[in-house]
């Protein structure tokens, strides 16, 4: 199947995209980067966001992602035929996708892992998973994000995937949305008006959806430098290796007041188990000025298991992924603990 | 509203006019009537689309062509020298890798990343780096062994 028709628009610096996506708003515009989710969702228009409303549908005036299924556009298995139907029947329609597409590839701003003179990471929206899976730097003090980027998706798919677009498509088991929250990620967003900071873990509203506003575009996330005797880890609990999406996706970043003292702080974030990823903040309540021995951090992953709400779907039952998420923060806050520097 | 780029294309520069909505597999395709390259699912899930795009392994199924202007692109025709196989397609056919087929010109495309990254990986790095193209003939086991053929040599 083709893709629908659209316009690209391929600008040379940040500036440049945010005017374009303040001029095409009306349109309809989005940010191409990888491409890994927006050219498969386009083959099928599933686009939230910038589309205001679907054309003539009654059953979807309202925000959010709008499904052709859903609507009764598109029916049954696709085949040449039904998809070149729907694409006149699209196309010919008042039907508002994206016109617009403005692909960010040539900004060079955009790409890189820079360690600043405090030790603060920054990693441009544009970096490849790839790039992330392969930086010393990132596995060595940021471990957790290069562990979700060793999970996400298949070798392809990193190849061409952005951390930028995983976060901003917003998925629930984003795997390296998921360790950028328990890593205590900050989002550098800017827009026509000027740039603000958004924390990773207040982002995503719902599934696909964000705090992002129209005109908007991620330029970097920023991690702060790791204190000393802390560790991350990240564990993504699914039926395959590759290609897959999680049932249960955890990252832990655990702080010590010293290899033998107690917590002095931890993140726990959970995927897969929510409409968006969640920071598990009773964990912090159990753990915190707390030794990790095996009874705090038994009751820690209970906490954990309570923060998340999970739903039953074609991956697992909540019961289940419930179940999951104990056993595998009960682990992660362990491998932390180790890679801290401390003994449990 | 075709769009002007430039492609070089296992070596060789072509100025197209291309449709924005395109992909890089259709158009070469197509357009240059290169069809070593295969559509298989469209959606970046099976991998027999892989081409090298400035040496990065690709899936061209989600790479529009205006986003590869510009680059380097490699594809399983580049692979035979002097009208010869070469060295790892050889050993795709004397292990019998190759059932139907469709699969084999992007493992091929993602091997020859890999020994270029990595000229002696051990099974377990063969294996993951093959991991996100589909067999559904299931010859893997063949595939890797074809592969580990060159990498020990």
């Amino acid at each position: 199947m083709i893709l629908p028709r659209f316009d690209v628009l391929v600008p040379g610096s940040i500036d440049e995209a945010c005017a374009m996506l303040k001029q095409y708003a009306a349109k309809g515009v989005r940010i191409l980067a990888g491409g890994t989710d927006l050219l498969v969702d386009l083959r099928r228009p599933i686009v939230p966001a910038e589309i205001s409303t679907c054309g003539g549908c009654a059953s979807h005036k309202s925000a959010g992602v709008r499904s052709t299924i859903d609507c009764g556009w598109w029916e049954g298995d696709s085949s040449p035929e039904s998809d070149r139907a729907l694409l006149t029947k699209v196309q010919d329609s008042n039907w508002k996708y994206p016109q617009y597409l403005i692909s960010i590839h040539k900004i060079k701003e955009l790409r890189g892992i820079e360690v600043d003179g405090k030790g603060n990471l920054r990693v441009a929206a544009m970096t490849t998973i790839t790039d992330i899976e392969r930086s010393d730097v990132i596995r060595e003090n940021w471990t957790a994000l290069a562990e979700g980027a060793d999970f996400l998706g298949s070798p392809l798919v990193r190849n061409r995937g952005t951390i930028g677009g995983n976060i901003a498509n917003a998925r629930p088991a984003a795997d390296s949305f998921i360790p950028s929250v328990a890593l205590g990620g900050v989002l550098d967003i800017r827009s026509e008006k000027g740039s603000r900071k958004v924390a990773v873990d207040s982002f995503a509203t719902g599934p696909g959806k964000t705090v992002l506003g129209k005109g908007e575009i991620i330029t970097s996330i920023e991690f702060p430098a790791p204190p000393e005797f802390s560790g991350s880890a990240y564990y993504k609990l699914a039926n395959r290796k590759s290609l897959e999406i999680s049932n249960v996706g955890v990252a832990v970043w655990v702080a010590l007041e010293n290899p033998d003292g107690p917590v002095s702080d931890i993140r726990v974030a959970l995927g897969a188990v929510g409409p968006t990823p969640i920071l598990a903040e009773s964990v912090k309540k159990v753990l915190i000025g707390k030794k990790a021995d095996d009874a705090n951090i038994k009751q820690a992953a209970k906490a954990a298991r309570d923060d998340a709400r999970p739903i039953d779907d074609h991956r697992g039952s909540a019961w289940y992924r419930s179940m999951m998420v104990e056993l595998v923060t009960d682990r992660l806050i362990r491998l932390a603990v180790r890679r801290s520097g401390g003994e449990v | 509203l075709k769009k002007l780029i430039t492609l070089t294309v296992n070596g060789v520069t072509h100025e197209l006019a291309v449709e924005p909505r395109r992909t890089l597999l259709e158009v070469v395709r197509e357009d240059l009537g290169l069809t070593g390259s295969k559509k298989g699912c469209g959606i970046g899930d099976c991998g027999a689309c892989t081409m090298l795009v400035d040496g990065v392994a690709t899936f061209s199924c989600l790479m529009l062509a205006i986003q590869a202007d510009g680059c380097n692109v490699e594809t399983v025709e580049s692979l035979a020298e002097n009208g010869k196989l070469n060295k790892l397609q050889q050993s795709f056919v004397d292990v019998g890798a190759i059932q139907c087929g469709y699969c084999t010109p992007g493992m091929l495309m993602m091997a020859t990343e890999l020994l270029r990254r990595n000229p002696h990986p051990e099974e377990k790095e063969i294996r993951l780096a093959l991991s996100g193209n589909l067999c559904r003939c299931t010859g893997y086991q063949k595939i890797v062994e074809a592969i580990k053929a060159v990498a020990g040599e």
